[in-house]
């Protein structure tokens, strides 16, 4: 007898509720909460033997781009420039697979940030957007509150910091504060942060920031390996983890239906040796039901118009030849350039 | 020996007074002087100024002008009228952070007004005489109209700052029952007023389609028409852009000149479309895109805009004129139905309208030259303009609105506009300088320099003053202060030198400082304590041996 009145009262509340939270419908809300998406591809570690880690990032900076993020949104830094190294047999190229089937280096390429730019000074001034003034649009994160954010950093890890260039380290507490300035000042609406580093998980312990979906290679006191090596050049040409989560991405198409949760069982401990982690807590929605696209892609709500404004005709008044193109009479010939001796 | 006792006395004493002095030397002066040169360098910013800006509630002031044209109504009538709507205006539902302010005047229209009114065959004619009578920033004026009056027959809406309410037979709780429920939902619309103040101030709640669509405010946008022709060598097209926008767009540009600047261009790409495959219309012959196709048009597209130089802001909008192959091209709502206008927006990027020409003949020499009809793609483009502004404001169906024409912004929506977006700055402005304080308290190493010190206490005082004007009603300077108060805090806040030091934590700072002063610091102070302890036995002889 106690369950109907239970089930009474529960449906009452239940109407209550939605009644005092709507007041409006559902299709007055977009279907997604972002409005764009923006991507910060970070790879730190120089030298000829650290080629995976160059491949990593141009690999997820292809996929990127595949799915919709375009060059103007991307942030990729790249400290060591492999295409161009002397000892790179097969020049202005980068392979992730030993069969050489993709050159993710491409001919479109944008590398935002290369060679000695790429410190943590930088790197934290361009999450916070302290950057001086002179800084070019396409070096600055110009992201706002509606906007999803893509972080994946690869390198050198360990437990609490990440190597820059061999000579500096960023620890896992001023990462933490710089996307906590990040979320004061209202620069994200959600971030996918993922990380492919020996000991990737202490890289995000630290968080405190809402809003923060993180996956790492590798927990604390494991390395995260890399997968195989390419014969002709001698030097390993990715990680595991990359690659796993590359073979997953290379399925997902613009429209996917894909979720997040999918993609975070990437790599399991018999394909990646060491062990996935993940940090959900932060992150107010269900992983299950968000799409892969909200961080990879760039699909974008839009709107049809039903109606417009009727405006009354203007004349248009037609401009006379444009002064600026003012043809000249005299032939034009150059000047001289090497005076020759008389 | 007494001698050689004496001399160790004196030696002991040497030494004990140097050890004194060192350790005088080192804690007295050592000490502070280490603790002031190391310290981080802070200029006073007024913390109490800003927390008591946090919880400061803003007033806006409102005038209105009520005019009575109908000659039934006495003065006693109008005076009770008055007590009605300041009564219903006054009642604070919720003194929330901002609240609302009218001041209400009342009055019997002139014996000219009423003759000129009658004469007035057109709801234009109507506005135009009180537009140029009457109205100013911020103040409203509610035309009370004579029962007979043939212009207007239900309340209406003019495109200046006057509202025409039919009052005739009606009496006069419904009238100013009508009056308050307008102000509330049309001209003021306190309720939106108070959610994006709130919104800005840090309460992260879920956005509306309206909210969301509009871009938050800047110094200038910049505004990028471009015209796709994905196949050039069939048809050539001329869009005579320029002309266009100098005869619908730049009224309004100037218009806004004072508030907000637009920087505009226009550009045309070639060989290249959208890449997604439209449906085909088995039909007609013809092709089609659902709403759920729309997302990914704009991505292959985007990437071909090309960049631009500046910081602000960019709204897109784009004429696509279909290739042969996809012609014509329409976009269909759920149940089949074309939409009327063919053309969409994507919220804080702009909007693509699709332009079906005319497929040349079979035998025509190509390229074939055709011409845009750039009134219909102005006309698209301004109301998505609106939209994407947030200068468009939904009125319910019983109200009706005086078509806006080649005005394209009503004056009472850019006092909307102008209300609106001075409360967003206002409380942007605020949260950045309370996130500046609580990033100062949390991390004690970033060095606040002078200059920016200047930049907060611009702010404070821009924000204080932009309360001055709100509360007496004048928004125009009002927005004025807040934008300044705005580029100041975000001045402050994103300063490049704000960067707190790295490789300097907390828990790191005894590892640096332990190897410089622990070798030199054991010595010292066990030298201290000796010759302490050689003072105070001393003294216990002293007595002892007199």
């Amino acid at each position: 007898m106690a369950a109907p009145m239970v089930h009474f009262y529960f449906q009452l509340i239940a109407f209550a509720f939605l009644h005092q939270c709507a007041g409006t419908s559902p299709e007055e809300f977009f279907k997604s909460g972002h409005t764009n998406n923006w991507a910060v591809l970070v790879d730190t570690s120089r030298f000829w033997f650290n080629y995976r880690h160059v491949a990593n990032v141009l690999s997820i900076y292809r996929s990127c781009k595949r799915l919709g993020i375009p060059d103007s949104r991307i942030i990729l830094m790249v400290a060591d420039d492999m295409a161009c190294n002397p000892r790179n047999p097969r020049p202005a190229t980068v392979f992730n697979n030993a069969n050489n089937q993709i050159n993710v280096y491409g001919d479109d390429v944008e590398v935002d940030y290369r060679g000695y730019e790429v410190t943590v000074e930088n790197f934290i001034r361009v999450l916070t957007g302290r950057l001086p003034p002179s800084t070019p649009r396409s070096k600055r994160l110009l992201s706002d509150e509606h906007s999803n954010v893509l972080v994946y950093m690869t390198g050198h890890g360990g437990d609490g910091f990440l190597k820059f260039q061999d000579a500096e380290e960023i620890s896992n507490v001023e990462l933490a504060d710089a996307f906590e300035q990040m979320w004061q000042k209202r620069r994200y609406h959600e971030v996918f942060f993922m990380i492919d580093t020996c000991q990737a998980e202490s890289m995000f312990q630290k968080f405190y920031s809402p809003n923060i979906l993180a996956v790492a290679s590798s927990k604390v006191g494991e390395d995260s390996l890399s997968h195989h090596v390419d014969p002709s050049i001698g030097v390993y040409v990715i990680d595991r983890y990359t690659y796993y989560a590359l073979e997953f991405l290379e399925t997902v198409t613009p429209g996917s239906k894909k979720t997040m949760g999918q993609f975070l069982e990437v790599c399991p401990k018999y394909q990646c040796i060491s062990t996935v982690a993940k940090r959900t807590d932060l992150f107010r929605r269900d992983v299950n039901k968000v799409l892969l696209t909200d961080f990879f892609g760039s699909v974008r709500n839009v709107e049809l118009l039903p109606d417009s404004i009727h405006l009354q005709n203007a004349t248009l008044h037609t401009h006379s030849e444009d002064s600026s193109y003012v043809k000249s009479d005299k032939p034009l010939n150059y000047a001289q350039q090497f005076p020759m001796p008389v | 020996m007494p001698g050689e006792e004496a001399s160790e006395e004196k030696d002991k004493s040497i030494q004990h007074t140097a050890a004194l002095s060192f350790g005088f030397i080192c804690l007295i002066i050592g000490i502070p002087l280490w603790w002031k040169t190391t310290e981080v360098y802070r200029v006073n910013l007024p913390y109490s100024d800003i927390a008591d800006l946090w919880n400061t509630k803003f007033q806006f002031t409102i005038d209105i002008d009520v005019v009575n044209l109908e000659k039934s109504w006495t003065d006693k009538d109008l005076t009770d009228l008055s007590k009605l709507l300041k009564a219903n205006l006054a009642d604070d539902r919720k003194v929330g952070a901002i609240f609302p302010k009218y001041r209400v005047a009342v009055r019997q229209a002139a014996e000219k007004q009423s003759s000129d009114v009658t004469s007035l065959k057109t709801l234009a004619a109507l506005d135009e005489y009180f537009h140029g009578e009457e109205s100013s920033v911020n103040k409203y004026l509610i035309v009370l109209m004579p029962v007979n009056n043939a212009v207007v027959k239900q309340t209406t809406i003019g495109n200046y700052r006057a509202v025409y309410l039919p009052a005739g037979k009606r009496d006069l709780k419904t009238v100013s029952s009508e009056v308050t429920e307008i102000l509330h939902s049309v001209l003021v619309r306190e309720d939106a007023l108070l959610k994006s103040f709130q919104n800005f101030l840090g309460a992260r709640e879920p956005k509306d389609k309206a909210s969301m669509r509009s871009l938050s405010y800047h110094q200038g946008y910049d505004i990028l028409f471009t015209l796709v022709n994905p196949q050039p060598d069939i048809l050539d097209i001329d869009w005579s852009i320029k002309e266009a926008v100098e005869a619908y767009l730049s009224p309004m540009v100037k218009q806004l000149s004072d508030y907000i600047n637009l920087d505009i261009k226009s550009q045309m790409l070639f060989f290249t479309g959208l890449r997604r495959k439209p449906h085909k219309d088995k039909k007609n012959s013809g092709f089609y895109y659902e709403e759920t196709d729309l997302p990914h048009t704009i991505n292959p597209l985007e990437a071909n805009l090309g960049s631009h130089a500046s910081n602000n802001p960019m709204l897109n909008f784009i004429v696509y004129v279909p290739s042969r192959d996809q012609h014509p091209l329409h976009i269909v709502l759920k149940n089949g139905e074309k939409v009327k206008t063919n053309s969409f927006l994507s919220p804080q990027w702009g909007g693509i309208v699709v332009q079906n020409l005319p497929s040349p003949p079979p035998n025509s020499s190509l390229p074939v030259r055709v011409t845009v009809d750039m009134k219909t793609v102005m006309e698209v483009f301004l109301t998505q303009l609106r939209l994407l502004m947030d200068f468009n404001i939904q009125v319910k169906k019983d109200l009706q609105v005086r078509e806006v024409g080649n005005d394209v912004i009503r004056e009472w929506e850019l006092d909307n506009w102008l209300r609106k977006k001075c409360l967003e700055n206002l409380a942007t402005s605020i949260s950045t300088l309370q996130s500046l304080t609580a990033l100062l308290e949390g991390i004690s190493n970033i060095v606040i320099q002078d200059d920016i010190g200047q930049q907060v206490e611009n702010a404070v005082t821009g924000i204080k003053e932009a309360h001055r004007h709100l509360s007496s009603g004048q928004i125009a300077r009002a927005f004025t202060q807040s934008r300044k108060a705005l580029a100041s805090s975000e001045k402050a806040f994103f300063d490049p030198s704000l960067l707190e030091l790295l490789y300097f934590p907390e828990d790191q700072k005894f590892a640096i400082y332990i190897p410089l002063f622990l070798p030199i610091g054991l010595p010292i102070l066990g030298s201290l304590f000796k010759a302490i302890k050689w003072i105070k036995t001393k003294r216990k002889q002293k007595p002892k041996t007199e």
